[in-house]
Order: structure tokens, then C-alpha cells, then sequence
């Protein structure tokens, strides 16, 4: 038993946890973005894929995994617009448009790669892609060490920017502006603002979480390597994870590294339980947080309406006498 | 308008459905190659489960097509990814069209009732059979345990650790067939030499991922594995990048997987796909198909399973000893006195 906690809480596990967090928490940050204008974004798979195969293009045209990252940024921008002409501009059901904008990247990535690498896909070019960076100090301490250190800059710039997108939406007008966006779009039209344009805004801003995510995908988690259907449904756990964090990018970056923790859990208990099963664990994971975020708002409503009662009670009161 | 912009959805959706899992027409060779031209012309179609581009199983599958074509200019081949799903519509779709149609993965089950709606195609289902003879149907099947034996010995020899691992794509007959073999392999070697080997496993449940691929690899490597056999399709992929970032060793699938990484694949375990569909449809061609109705069970003796350490000039890291000793163990397994054990 000590045996098998042991593996399955190894530094392994909690770099693990990291790695594969980071791609659903860069997206999930994207999807708070537009879940907080009032667009429920489905096609973040579909963005995510495009991103992973941009980077790995732009790394292999400029030599460099940064301006691959770039690059996959830069098509995130022209993602987000192309989503935002739909959904805002010409007010189809973004659901719709969502599933159409994944379909259409699983084809497009495909011919694309087959255009540019040929049949057999990435392997064999000299790509270049992100090299681990070692933290002098923390790096030498043995357990913590080992999980914080030498990881690739994305990692750390997830961090960064987990802190930048928190503050954005929660402590800058525009962050502001946004959720009026979602919330009470008329308000913040009569206050003069166009809540179309904060769709818009939000609509890029995913865009280009999703290609960075992307870029990480192909180029920090995997040593410059594009696979067809290399996404593998991260997009849709990440967009579980906006769901449960309520849009709070501070909250999706914890949920997914919950995620991370429970794949790479679930990785190391295979040999004890069917691999089947394990498999399962992330989704089993999602629909218990599901009812765990339907329940608690359930429940919030509930004392939220006992509150109004007990508060609208004393004047009540007072009239009687 | 909305009708409009619905229409228009619509198509998008087509499109990138088409372009997902469209056809792809490959004649590399069309009048001018050899091959008799009088003769009628034969369509082949490869219907793999999921998409092109894993340099092995599926891969190899269109290679043996197109080498068809290359050397009869009657042989048109043409090629359907199904993208791991509607497999039935697929099979459907080529057999209205193809004379021969070649069904490339395990998931095919419903050959054994589809082929029998087109009785003038000949089918070839490659990797499963199905559970009753069906007269058009050519079952290949390979015995993937053999040669999986070889590269267990192998892997075992080569390890320093005594810890050697495997990765499977999904807890599945076909995929535990290989592991089976293998285990089997590194403890014919712990038995001979007195050792002991562990041999550890996971599986991805994911052949597109190779993210997961590399994760499965490192998990083994802390378990201290340091020769790791990749089952995996294209989250295989992963796995050699794991065993080059933290130096241990690799065992390629199905084709000779050597060139992908010289420096950590040692070998390969070679399921000769392509040949072997090559060699039934070169039967079907000279007028014999009396292979159709049969299950073909293709192994060591027969030489579509083996062991590949890739082309002459590269890297060798497998010692000749070892190559010699690998050879003699096969020569045991067809003449029967090493029996492998199998899941089928």
C-alpha cells in the first residue's frame, strides 16, 4: 500500500501535473474570456489544434520556437476574429459555429501538415522547440525542486499571465466591460459602451490563449512535434474547467492543474486498476464537478432568497405597528 | 437571411468534413509503368481506422497499395481515413466503388456482415478475422506474439537496469497480444541467464496523443524502465522523444521505425502489412483467390513478422551476438520448440 501511495505521489506525478495542466489552463483562461462576454465558446479544440500546428510552422520557418510561438499567437488573433465575425457580427448560434470551428480545424491542420511535411507528418525536420529552464536556487531542493524546475517558459508564463488575466477581468474597466458584456449587455450600452466591441475583444483574446496553448502543445510539451488530432480534447476540459472555476481565470488554472493531477494519477494506478478506468478518471472528475457547480449555485439561490425574506422582513414589521 | 447564413454553416461543416475524411486518390503509377494494360482495370481501396501519417501499421498499408499500383497499371488505389469513426459507412462508401477493399485495423468488426451485401467485391480485413469464414473475406491476421518474443529478449538484454517497460494504445486483444509475446521474451532471457526482469506496462487509451505517449514513457522511466516498447500508433511518437530526453532506449511497431531516431530505437518489431496485402491482391490479380473465405495467418516462418534494426548504414546499438542469438530464437519459434503464448 505505502508502496503504491508512494509512486503515485512521486515528483513524477506533480511534474506531470504541470505539463499537462498548462495547455488546458492557457485555453481555459481563454474560454473564461469569452464565457465572461456571454459567448459559450465550444470550439477551443479546434483553436487549440490550429495553434499547435501554426507554432510548429512558424518554428520551422524562422528557426526559432519563439517566433513559432508568435506566429501561433498572431493565427490565434485571426482565429478569434473569424469566431467573433460569426458570433457577433453576424449572430449565429455560437454553439454552432463552435463544433463547425472544430471540424474545420481537424481539416485544415491535416491538409496543411500533409501540404507542408508530407504524409508522415513533422519527424525528420529540424524543428526547433523549447528547452527546460532550470531555477538555480529551487532547483536544488529536492521534492519541490524537482517539480518547480525545469519546466519549459510557457509554464512559468502560464503563472504570469494566470495573475495578468485576474487582474484584467476583475481590477481594469475593460475587464469590467466585458462581463457587462455577458451579464446586462443594454446596461453597458447605455453607458456608451459597445458591448459587441467587448465580444470582439473577448473573442481575440481567447483566440490567442488558445494558440499559445497550442504553441505550448507542440513545442513545449512535445519537442516541436505536430500530430493530426494532437489536441486530443483538451478544449473541451478546458472549457469543464471554465464552467467549474465560474469564469475566474485564478480558478481555471486551479482546476485544471486538478486535472493534471488526476491524469497522471490515473497514469500510475494502471497496474492496480483497469487502465479502462483510469482513463475515465478526468471525466468522471468532470461530471462530478459539474453537480458540484450546479448544486453549490443551487444552494447559493436558495440562501441568497432566505436572505432577501429575513432582510425584506423587519420593514414588514415596522408597517405593523 | 438566417436560412442563408444556416445553408452556409452547413457547407462549412461539409467542407471540413470532407477535407477531414475525404478520399484521397494515390496513382503514383498511372499508364506509363509496367504491367499489362488489356487487363481490366481493378480499384483497391484502404480503409484505415484512423488516419494516415503513424509510419507504421497504417502507413505501411498504402505503401503496399501504391507499390501494387506501381507495378500494374490496372491497379488504381485509392485511400479512406475514418478518423476512428463510422467505420460501417466507410466500408460501404469504398465497396461501392472498389472491386477490392482493404480494411485496415481491428475495429472492422462489421465486415462479416457488410461483405456479404457486395458479393463482387473481394475484401481483405487486415489485423482481426472475423468469427466465421465469409466467403469474399480475407482474414490477415499476424502473429504479433512472435514477434514481440524477440524484441522482449532483446529489450531485456539490453537493459542495465533489469527493468524494461511497454506501451500499449488501449487494453485491447490485439495490443495485449504484443505484450504478452514480450514478457514472455524478457523472461525466456531472466531464465537462461538468471537474472530477473521486471517488465513494466501502461497504456495510453489514446493512439493520437503523443503528449500522452510521452507521458506513459517517463512514468515507465521512473519506474525505472529503461528499455521501453512503444505499442501506440502515433502517441508513440512521444515515447521516442521521452527516451531521447532522458537517454534511455526505445523499440519501435509494426514498420522499421530505426530512421525516426537512429540514436534510441534499437530495433523494431515488424508487422509487414504492406507486403502482405500486396501479396494476396498480387494472387487476386494472376486469377487465384482462394485465399478469400480463409483466415491467413501470417508469422516468423512466413516472414511477415519480425525484428527490423534499420537500414545497414545506421546506428547499431544491438550487438551481432545478440542479432545472432535473436536469430536462432526465431529459428526455435518456427520449427515449434519455443511456443509463444498469445491472448487471441
Amino acid at each position: 500500500m505505502i508502496e503504491i501511495l508512494a509512486q503515485v505521489f512521486s515528483a513524477g506525478t506533480f511534474t506531470q501535473m504541470l505539463r499537462s495542466a498548462t495547455p488546458v489552463a492557457l485555453a481555459a483562461m481563454g474560454g473564461s474570456m469569452t464565457e465572461h462576454a456571454g459567448i459559450m465558446n465550444i470550439g477551443m479544440d479546434g483553436m487549440i489544434l490550429m495553434g499547435a500546428l501554426i507554432g510548429v510552422l512558424g518554428s520551422y520557418m524562422f528557426g526559432s520556437a519563439a517566433a513559432g510561438v508568435m506566429a501561433a499567437v498572431l493565427f490565434g488573433i485571426l482565429v478569434g476574429l473569424f469566431f467573433a465575425l460569426f458570433v457577433v457580427k453576424l449572430r449565429s448560434d455560437e454553439f454552432i459555429i463552435g463544433c463547425a470551428l472544430n471540424v474545420f480545424a481537424n481539416g485544415f491542420t491535416a491538409y496543411v501538415s500533409r501540404s507542408v511535411f508530407g504524409f508522415s507528418g513533422t519527424s525528420g525536420y529540424e524543428i526547433d522547440y523549447m528547452q527546460p529552464i532550470d531555477i538555480p536556487v529551487i532547483g536544488d531542493i529536492p521534492f519541490i525542486g524537482e517539480i518547480l524546475s525545469g519546466n519549459t517558459a510557457l509554464v512559468y508564463i502560464t503563472w504570469i499571465l494566470v495573475l495578468v488575466m485576474w487582474a484584467f477581468v476583475y481590477r481594469t474597466p475593460r475587464g469590467f466591460y466585458i462581463r457587462a458584456a455577458g451579464e446586462k449587455p443594454e446596461t453597458l450600452r447605455t453607458a456608451g459602451i459597445s458591448p459587441e466591441r467587448m465580444k470582439w475583444l473577448a473573442s481575440i483574446l481567447c483566440g490567442m490563449l488558445c494558440g499559445l496553448s497550442g504553441a505550448y502543445l507542440s513545442l513545449g510539451y512535445l519537442n516541436g512535434t505536430f500530430v493530426e488530432g494532437m489536441s486530443a480534447s483538451r478544449g473541451f476540459i478546458a472549457f469543464a474547467c471554465v464552467i467549474f472555476a465560474a469564469a475566474n481565470p485564478a480558478k481555471a488554472y486551479l482546476a485544471a492543474l486538478m486535472f493534471g493531477f488526476f491524469d497522471a494519477i490515473g497514469l500510475r494506478l494502471q497496474n492496480y486498476i483497469s487502465s479502462d478506468l483510469t482513463s475515465a478518471i478526468p471525466y468522471a472528475i468532470t461530471i462530478i464537478m459539474m453537480v458540484y457547480v450546479v448544486v453549490s449555485k443551487e444552494r447559493r439561490r436558495r440562501s441568497g432568497r432566505a436572505a432577501a425574506k429575513t432582510s425584506a422582513a423587519p420593514p414588514a414589521e415596522g408597517a405593523g405597528t | 437571411m438566417k436560412k442563408l447564413l444556416a445553408l452556409a454553416m452547413i457547407l462549412v461543416l461539409a467542407l471540413g468534413l470532407l477535407a477531414g475524411c475525404g478520399e484521397t486518390a494515390n496513382d503514383p503509377g498511372t499508364e506509363t509503368s509496367g504491367g499489362s494494360t488489356t487487363e481490366e482495370e481493378l480499384s483497391v481501396y484502404v480503409v484505415v481506422s484512423s488516419t494516415f501519417g503513424d509510419r507504421s501499421f497504417n502507413d505501411s498499408a498504402l505503401e503496399g497499395a501504391n507499390k501494387l499500383a506501381e507495378e500494374h497499371s490496372n491497379v488504381k488505389v485509392n485511400s479512406i481515413e475514418c478518423n476512428n469513426e463510422n467505420f460501417d459507412a466507410q466500408m460501404q462508401n469504398a465497396a461501392d466503388n472498389a472491386d477490392v477493399v482493404v480494411c485496415v485495423g481491428w475495429e472492422f468488426y462489421n465486415v462479416e456482415t457488410i461483405a456479404p451485401d457486395y458479393p463482387d467485391v473481394h475484401w481483405i480485413w487486415v489485423d482481426n478475422a472475423t468469427g466465421a469464414p465469409v466467403e469474399n473475406v480475407l482474414n490477415i491476421t499476424y502473429a504479433q506474439n512472435e514477434g514481440s518474443f524477440l524484441v522482449g529478449y532483446i529489450a531485456a538484454a539490453m537493459s542495465e537496469s533489469g527493468v524494461i517497460g511497454a506501451i500499449g494504445g488501449e487494453d485491447s486483444d490485439t495490443i495485449n497480444d504484443f505484450i504478452v509475446g514480450y514478457k514472455q521474451g524478457a523472461q525466456y532471457y531472466a531464465d537462461e541467464n538468471n537474472t530477473t526482469i521486471t517488465v513494466e506496462t501502461n497504456y495510453t487509451n489514446d493512439y493520437d496523443d503523443p503528449a500522452k505517449g510521452k507521458e506513459c514513457a517517463l512514468a515507465l522511466n521512473d519506474l525505472g524502465a529503461d528499455v521501453i516498447f512503444q505499442i501506440a500508433s502515433k502517441a508513440g511518437d512521444g515515447v521516442f522523444e521521452a527516451a531521447e530526453e532522458r537517454g534511455f532506449y526505445a523499440i519501435g511497431v509494426d514498420s522499421d521505425q530505426k530512421y525516426i531516431n537512429p540514436e534510441v530505437i534499437i530495433c523494431s518489431m515488424k508487422k509487414e502489412v504492406g507486403n502482405s496485402i500486396y501479396e494476396a491482391v498480387t494472387q487476386l490479380l494472376g486469377g487465384d483467390d482462394s485465399l478469400w473465405g480463409t483466415t491467413w495467418e501470417t508469422d516468423l516462418a512466413s516472414g511477415y513478422v519480425g525484428v527490423g534494426y534499420g537500414e545497414e548504414d545506421a546506428v547499431q546499438q544491438v550487438s551481432d551476438e545478440l542479432k545472432a542469438k535473436v536469430d536462432e530464437l526465431a529459428e526455435q519459434i518456427v520449427s515449434g520448440d519455443i511456443v509463444v503464448d498469445t491472448v487471441r
